[in-house]
């Protein structure tokens, strides 16, 4: 196994403990997605808010939800995924959908079973990192990936802190390794 | 409430004794008045009101986010309890995060509980024991809380003393049960920190009715003055002394000495966080033109201006550094609590002159518990040092500092990754540092350039919430909270604002007025917005969400430091909301009640509707009230910049009564939420206290404790758990009208869950009849089989059982 190097949390402070996310690169992201029978993409307030040299972070939900990854909208953002052409399969807030993801019985939006992979993006950083922990201590067997630029100690795996021209990069590796 | 008996018996002959001279003292007997039946669970414990918790917990249950996955507290650990693990005790990490809760909601309990006991003694020690409290002539029931509680009717000083002794017995034993080896249980440690919370309201209602009653602060008055606020209302001409923290008894001395020593007029008093809203509630003090410099987030901004002459602490939220950063503008310190000593020298038992002259002569700081000598030293201190500091007075930086201290900046973004909002610092910092680098100009020429170069630090003023991480985490220890400052002063100029003083609790009579149209739901709501300024954005967001509610005629309640943040908010035609709304509790009205422990009498008005309106017994019966609140009272608390213990432990105390309470983003890291899951019918089932039948009510309401993560969320699920089982199809329509407007205002689309509140026809909102039945034909929806029950969730008050 090869050692991987410590990342720090964003919030430096955000220490929860021995358990920590792995670093993600583009690879990963892609080979996790691929791998996945029912991926999840949880996105929140924050896509209509950044911008990486011209494109929203919202144009990149867009293009993973056209990838067949289902996205639950959370906080106030349907109408603005609806006006880029994004109908979410759901929306509701975070702390509902983590709610639901928690419970093992739970059949997901469409009833077809539970998610093994969820995706995070654009969600403000502590608030993702709070959900992130609850789906890493009650529902450990759920893999979680972070595209947000902040390293996300409590996901699975998480970007280390990129600045934006390597975020994103990384998400337009991302979109091309996945493909149409 | 008990009394202290007391006689003497000069002579006394029969045929067995002779008694002469003879005084009996019987300590506290019992006199209460049979005012109401007593009911079930006067003084609760513990145990008392576990039953109903468990209803509740067994609707919203708790959702766990750990902040931290180990535990610390015994010398086994540290201990691993991440992902099913469990520590060396056998704790498991849902039990651990629920300790923890209790422990913050312990703390928030105990310190409104001490303030008050704080405040008890000293009026007592001020008034007497016997002083009785009057709550005006428009107040009857004036302590709802301890009354439901508790079980009586508090008439004087030393009845407060002995609530307080049963609001101390029970953090007892909540702390004592997180010891090691001591509760097992999530829910069991969540029905200790309702209980403890509980205790909390309590303490605080105890704390309020002595002040309002010793200090003749308003009684309710809707029409209480509006008093000054803002960074840029303070006279700085003056000798200025500032007040911080949460007990408000050395600055109404200290105002009582400026009366006494005829110096009203020459001595600017101001205050932050509650005591000063507590000061602007004091007559005298108004006379003097007290100022509420603002709320929590300005006071590293105030002291760091070195505008006060003298800082007069008491307790609750005040910066550990106030000290450090005081002394660097040569400001001195008194600290007049025995919570907080900061390492200063006692000199209580001085002489008042002897201890203004060592002030004067530069001492740091001293403590003086005795808040008589405390206000006297404040004012003359102030006097006199007045003139040696008229130089330090709103000095921070100049231009060209600001300038050449954003040239040092690395850009390593430490600052933005500390700051709790993750504010674009650097990006601000490098706009100053372009200009501050280019050549050729002046620095002054710099400020003035077309494109100001502090506009972006300017900028995050508004946004900033006032810790100063930003520059602990700086290596080149840039002062980047003072630059921002520095950015902003044109702004801070400017921050004149008018704040209602808070008018304490709420008249019977407008009780009486507004009662019906709550419980029938023609009101469609009351929004309690309260609590600490750590909003994810602007300030100006609660007052987005008040101006929201009152706009659409909810009743709007505020406390605390959001209530001194609603008054910086400005409408878009540019009026404050004080000014443009009623200080009534009427639809419309937007009522600041005061201070943290002035959030009892939010809670208390839900009550009071029971009492007043509903003509429930409220005497040690507080199961049956808090159910008729559950169903009934369409209320919720929204405490967008929730940071303290004491939010903490008011949110989980309100929640107890059956009120729903959101929190904005930050509150996610208390570590859990009580959520319904709206999914899932079987959660949503009441009693028809007529017939004993269940009902299916739908999710009204469908959080107990729940993060937002935005405002337009926030906004949106105000106005859904303001739903309750039992309003009227009117009320229903009117709330449903709400819900649906501002989700497809602030969503823009239509809520997906209508069908879960429409239980007849007649719920179905007439301006939008078309494309709500629409929607429910998609949803195959159907009436509900008993629409209109007399919800409750307790057995017991079903008045005729099914069972015969």
């Amino acid at each position: 196994m090869k050692p991987v190097a410590a990342v720090k949390p964003w919030d430096v402070a955000n220490i929860p403990g021995p358990v920590m996310a792995m670093p993600l690169d583009p690879k990963i992201a892609v080979a996790m997605i691929k791998r996945a029978r029912r991926p999840l993409l949880i996105v929140g307030s924050r896509i209509t808010e950044i911008e990486l040299n011209g494109k929203k972070l919202v144009d990149y939900v867009v293009q993973l939800g056209k990838k067949g990854i289902h996205v639950i909208a959370t906080a106030h953002v349907v109408g603005e995924l609806m006006k880029h052409g994004c109908k979410p399969d759901a929306w509701m807030p975070l702390a509902n959908i983590i709610d639901r993801l928690r419970d093992k019985d739970w059949v997901g939006v469409d009833g077809k079973g539970p998610y093994d992979l969820l995706i995070f993006m654009g969600i403000h950083y502590y608030f993702e990192s709070q959900m992130l922990s609850t789906i890493k201590n009650f529902s450990p067997q759920t893999k979680t990936i972070s595209l947000d630029r902040e390293f996300q100690p409590n996901a699975n795996f998480s970007f280390p802190n990129p600045n934006e021209k390597l975020w994103k990069e990384h998400l337009e590796n991302i979109m091309t390794m996945l493909g149409k | 409430m008990s009394r202290r008996t007391k006689f003497k018996i000069d002579e006394l002959k029969t045929d067995s004794m002779h008694i002469k001279n003879l005084e009996v003292d019987i300590g506290r007997i019992a006199t209460e008045e049979d005012w109401e039946p007593l009911g079930p669970t006067p003084t609760p414990g513990i145990l008392d009101l576990r039953n109903w918790d468990m209803k509740l917990l067994s609707r919203y249950k708790p959702l766990y986010a750990p902040i931290c996955d180990l535990c610390c507290l015994c010398t086994y650990g540290k201990c691993d309890l991440s992902r099913g693990r469990r520590g060396a005790c056998g704790i498991d990490i849902a039990t651990q995060q629920a300790r923890m809760v209790l422990i913050a909601c312990c703390i928030g309990a105990s310190a409104h509980i001490a303030h008050a006991r704080h405040m008890v003694h000293h009026l007592i020690e001020e008034y007497g024991p016997d002083h009785r409290l009057d709550m005006g002539k428009e107040i009857n029931v004036e302590a709802p809380l301890i009354r439901t509680v508790y079980g009586i009717k508090p008439e004087t000083l030393r009845d407060l003393e002995d609530v307080l002794n049963w609001c101390e017995e029970q953090v007892v034993h909540c702390v004592s049960s997180a010891h090691t080896g001591q509760e097992a249980d999530s829910l069991d440690y969540e029905s200790k920190a309702l209980h403890v919370s509980m205790a909390d309201q309590v303490g605080m209602e105890v704390a309020d009715i002595a002040q309002i009653a010793a200090f003749n602060f308003p009684k309710g008055d809707p029409g209480a003055p509006l008093v000054e606020t803002g960074l840029g209302t303070v006279d700085k001409d003056k000798p200025i002394v500032l007040c911080i923290g949460h007990n408000v008894s050395s600055g109404v001395e200290a105002v009582d000495y400026l009366e006494e020593s005829g110096l009203m007029g020459q001595v600017q008093m101001c205050g932050l966080c509650c005591t000063a809203h507590d000061l602007s509630r004091y007559e005298k003090a108004r006379h003097a033109r007290v100022k509420v410099v603002g709320p929590l987030s300005q006071q590293l901004k105030f002291v760091r201006s070195g505008m006060a002459d003298v800082i007069l602490v008491d307790e609750q939220c005040v910066r550990l550094d106030v000290l450090s950063e005081a002394k660097a503008k040569m400001t001195p310190v008194i600290a007049t609590s025995d919570k907080i000593c900061m390492g200063l020298p006692d000199r209580t038992m001085d002489p008042a002159d002897q201890i203004v002259e060592d002030l004067y002569n530069g001492a740091p700081g001293v403590i003086i518990s005795d808040v008589r000598k405390a206000g006297e030293v404040a004012i003359k201190t102030a006097v006199k040092i007045a003139p040696k500091r008229s130089k330090l007075k709103g000095q921070l930086l100049s231009t060209e500092e600001l300038l050449n201290h954003a040239k040092r900046c690395t850009g390593c973004q430490q600052c933005m990754r500390v700051c709790p909002n993750n504010l674009p610092i650097e990006e601000a910092m490098q706009s100053a540092a372009k200009a501050a680098s280019e050549p050729k100009k002046s620095a002054k020429a710099k400020a003035k350039a077309e494109e100001d170069p502090l506009q972006k630090l300017a900028e995050l003023y508004e946004l900033c919430v006032g810790c100063g991480k930003c520059e602990d985490a700086c290596e080149r220890k840039i002062p980047i909270h003072s630059m921002i400052t520095k950015a902003a002063e044109k702004l801070i100029a400017e921050e004149k604002h008018k704040l209602r003083a808070g008018r304490g609790p709420i008249l019977d009579t407008e009780i009486r007025e507004v009662g019906a149209p709550i419980v029938f739901g023609e009101i469609p709501g009351i929004i309690a917005i309260v609590g600490c300024p750590n909003y994810k954005g602007s300030y100006k967001e609660v007052g987005r969400i008040a101006e929201e509610f009152l706009k659409r005629r909810y009743i709007v309640v505020a406390s605390g430091c959001e209530a001194m943040d609603i008054a910086r908010y400005r409408t878009e035609e540019g009026e404050s909301l004080y000014e443009k709304y009623s200080g009534k509790f009427e639809a419309g009205g937007l009522v600041n009640v005061g201070s943290c422990v002035s959030n009892a009498w939010i809670t208390g008005a839900a009550v009071k509707i029971a009492s007043i309106f509903a003509r429930r017994n409220i005497r040690a019966n507080f199961e049956e009230i808090a159910d008729y609140i559950t169903n009934r009272v369409g209320a919720c608390g929204i405490s967008w910049g929730a940071m303290s213990q004491k939010a903490a432990s008011i949110a989980t105390g309100t929640n107890r009564w059956g009120i729903p309470v959101i929190v904005g983003p930050q509150g996610s890291k208390y570590r859990r939420m009580y959520l319904g899951r709206k999914d899932c019918k079987d959660d949503w089932y009441v009693y028809d206290a007529r017939t004993g039948q269940k009902a299916y009510v739908g999710p009204a309401f469908e959080h107990l404790m729940y993060a937002a993560e935005s405002v337009e969320e926030c906004i949106v699920m105000a106005a859904k758990l303001c739903i309750r089982a039992n309003d009227t199809t009117k009320g229903r329509m009117i709330k449903l009208t709400h819900y649906i407007d501002l989700h497809k205002r602030y969503f823009g689309t239509m809520p997906d869950d209508i069908h879960l509140f429409v239980r007849t026809m007649a719920d179905v909102p007439i301006t939008m009849k078309d494309e709500v039945l629409s929607f429910l034909k998609s949803k195959d929806w159907k009436e509900n089989e008993l629409p209109n029950p007399d919800a409750t969730l307790i057995k017991r008050l079903i008045r005729v059982s099914k069972e015969g």
